[in-house]
């Protein structure tokens, strides 16, 4: 009786061990994968950066170093002092931050009447908004260029800022209709009793509860606004105006790109957009309508 | 405090005619609750009272003034919800204090009325707590004191203690109860379990597909009902319902079917009927009784036990007599086996007659 026992326990044991080392085996893969997917995407990037550190006659060169050897920061300082890179950094920002900040007001009150009231074309409006994200960038070039040609808004601030608001908007409307529609309608006709209007409503509670798709529409909004490029180079054509999009490709000449520079400028641009996530990632935190009511 | 009236009141939805000319009048401190089964229209006659939900005719007068026409915020309401409905960025003390800071009342004041209230309800050591920190049971005292600290004409509840296990309900009924004598305050109370209407209110007003069936006391509802909607809807076990015939048979009356016939006196009517009457005879779990047990002089009728159901200190015994099924409610020691057969009795005071074709009380 005790043989048999002892044995079943073995055989359990043989079992837990062998699922184990499946388990295992199976997470150093996962892991090998995540760490290969990483590699592929910081790899291009530290590329730029031994780029942008290489002194001017070291530019070209098969070196595969990160660090590379004479490392400089000239071309960092060059593309300040050669080129108009502030100005094109500040119209990037003007544009992308009130583009980002007008495209998630709309949004936000859109996607609310999409989430809360049944109009009529509520549900033909929704599909429509759809159908324009299908439509590529390209073929929208031409209709959005007459258009703010006609309204007189090239080489402004305004005609970007409308040329990329409508376009983010869709998406935006989307994402925060979706998102609403998992707040509760209780809470805020919990606050209707309580003695807000119907947009205090909305302004006390949803909004302050929609801060996660709130953020993910803020950071589309600044991403696609910030790294556009084609719709600039069809409005904007004073070198003043140009974003740092524009700006950049004036490094690129016919014959001579200055690569270090290219590269400096590239990285430089980076750093609006990490700081706007690591700000907005504080934003991101789910179950915000925990506990208001019944789950 | 406030009385409050709804004339006419008609609500559809597309075709669908859920409130049917819903006329409820109810008086100043009263704590009336509109009881009926799921989808029977209460919850949007609450609704439609605290102006979430427009009607589609009808009037809603408060405190003698119609309202109609007026947002939520101005009919001095306060409305605790199924759900509990609490703001989760807010703590406690936040939710609570929402609607007086709305008002921009001073901060003295609204620190003490939250105080107060948060006293009433026992949930002081809450108030620097988020809902999600809080237990179902608590979440609801938090919903009570958000509408307590507002100190409305008419508090309405809207199923409050639904979502709660059956001990808490319990604690919480009382609860309620004690809030009302304390307050004296006008409440409307929305429920589908009729023992929180009879242990509640001080009216029971029971709708069913739209339409108001009965308004009267708990006792009235219950010893009297209207109809025999009312009747099976109020009272736990559910009362017995059998079809037959009700007929003049010399000084008294005769109610028969194909598995009884029992001779009734006439003084149960106040107009007995002169020719045969197809009628419903309604009689309580709790109004039967095995024969021979009780007074001398009660009606048997030969039933045979089917299912005999232990509650403790009682048993539920479903009987068969005939074709008609019958629930007896007995004493726990009663103890009687499944197929047997036993004469059933029953006080005539006790039964109640339903016109067979309008399902009327007859009188």
């Amino acid at each position: 009786m005790d043989e048999a026992k002892t044995s079943s326990l073995e055989e359990c044991r043989a079992i837990l061990a062998a699922h184990h080392k499946r388990e295992s085996l199976r997470a150093v893969l996962i892991h090998i994968c995540l760490i290969a997917c990483c590699v592929a995407c910081i790899y291009p990037v530290l590329r730029i950066l031994a780029v942008s550190l290489r002194p001017g006659d070291r530019i070209i060169s098969t070196d595969l170093a990160l660090i590379p050897a004479g490392a400089t920061f000239v071309s960092y300082l060059r593309v300040f002092r050669e080129t108009n890179f502030l100005i094109w950094l500040w119209n990037s920002l003007v544009i992308t931050c009130v583009t980002s900040v007008i495209g998630v007001s709309l949004a936000s009150t859109a996607g609310y009447a999409f989430s809360r009231f049944r109009f009529p074309g509520s549900k033909l409006g929704l599909t429509l908004l759809l159908g324009t994200q299908m439509i590529p960038a390209a073929m929208l070039l031409l209709p959005l260029f007459l258009m703010i040609m006609r309204l007189g808004l090239t080489n402004t601030y305004l005609g970007m800022i409308i040329s990329y608001s409508v376009t983010s908007l869709p998406f935006s409307i989307w994402i925060l209709k979706g998102y609403y529609d998992t707040i509760p309608r209780s809470l805020e006709e919990a606050a209707l009793v309580d003695g807000t209007s119907r947009f205090g409503a909305f302004w006390r509670i949803v909004l302050p509860l929609s801060t996660p798709a709130l953020s993910i529409a803020f950071l589309f909004n600044f991403t696609q606004a910030w790294n556009e490029y084609l719709v600039a180079r069809v409005v904007l054509t004073d070198s003043f105006r140009y974003t740092w999009t524009l700006g950049l490709f004036e490094l690129q000449g016919q014959y001579l790109t200055q690569w270090g520079m290219f590269a400096a400028a590239s990285l430089m641009v980076t750093a609006p957009v990490l700081l706007v996530f690591l700000y907005s990632s504080k934003w991101l935190i789910s179950g915000l309508t925990l506990g208001g009511v019944k789950g | 405090m406030a009385s409050v009236t709804l004339r006419n009141i008609v609500k559809d939805f597309n075709d669908n005619r859920v409130l049917d000319n819903v006329t409820l009048g109810i008086a100043d401190r009263e704590f009336l609750v509109l009881v009926g089964p799921s989808g029977c229209g209460k919850s949007t006659l609450l609704r439609i009272l605290a102006g979430l939900e427009d009607a589609t005719g009808g009037e809603t007068f408060i405190d003698g003034t119609l309202v109609n026409h007026l947002p939520p915020r101005s009919r001095e309401i306060a409305m605790v919800f199924q759900d509990y409905a609490l703001y989760p960025h807010m703590t406690v003390a936040e939710n609570m204090s929402f609607g007086l800071r709305l008002r921009r009342m001073p901060k003295p004041e609204i620190e003490a009325r939250v105080r107060e209230a948060a006293g009433i309800l026992q949930i002081e050591k809450l108030l620097e707590r988020t809902p999600k920190q809080l237990s179902g049971g608590q979440r609801q005292r938090v919903a009570i004191g958000r509408a307590i600290v507002r100190k409305p004409k008419v508090f309405l509840f809207d199923e409050p203690l639904s979502n709660l296990d059956a001990k808490l309900r319990e604690e919480m009924r009382v609860e309620i109860a004690k809030l009302h004598q304390r307050l004296h305050s006008t409440i409307v109370y929305v429920t589908h379990d009729q023992v929180e209407a009879m242990t509640l209110a001080s009216r029971i007003a029971v709708i069913q597909g739209g339409t108001l069936q009965q308004v009267g006391t708990p006792e009235q509802v219950f010893s009297r009902p209207e109809n025999v909607f009312v009747a099976g809807f109020i009272g736990s076990p559910t009362m017995n319902f059998v079809a037959g015939t009700l007929s003049p048979e010399g000084t008294g009356l005769c109610f028969a079917n194909d598995a009884m016939k029992v001779a009734l006196p006439a003084g149960l009517l106040e107009t007995p009927p002169a020719a045969p009457l197809p009628v419903i005879l309604g009689v309580r779990p709790e109004s039967l009784r095995p024969a021979g047990d009780g007074p001398a002089g009660r009606q048997g009728i030969p039933a045979e036990v089917d299912v005999v159901e232990l509650l403790g200190h009682r048993k539920n015994v479903h009987l068969l007599a005939g074709g008609t099924k019958l629930l007896m409610v007995v004493d726990a020691a009663f103890s009687p086996r499944a197929g047997e057969s036993l004469q059933v009795s029953f006080d005539a005071a006790a039964l109640h007659f339903f016109d067979r074709t309008t399902t009327k009380r007859l009188r």
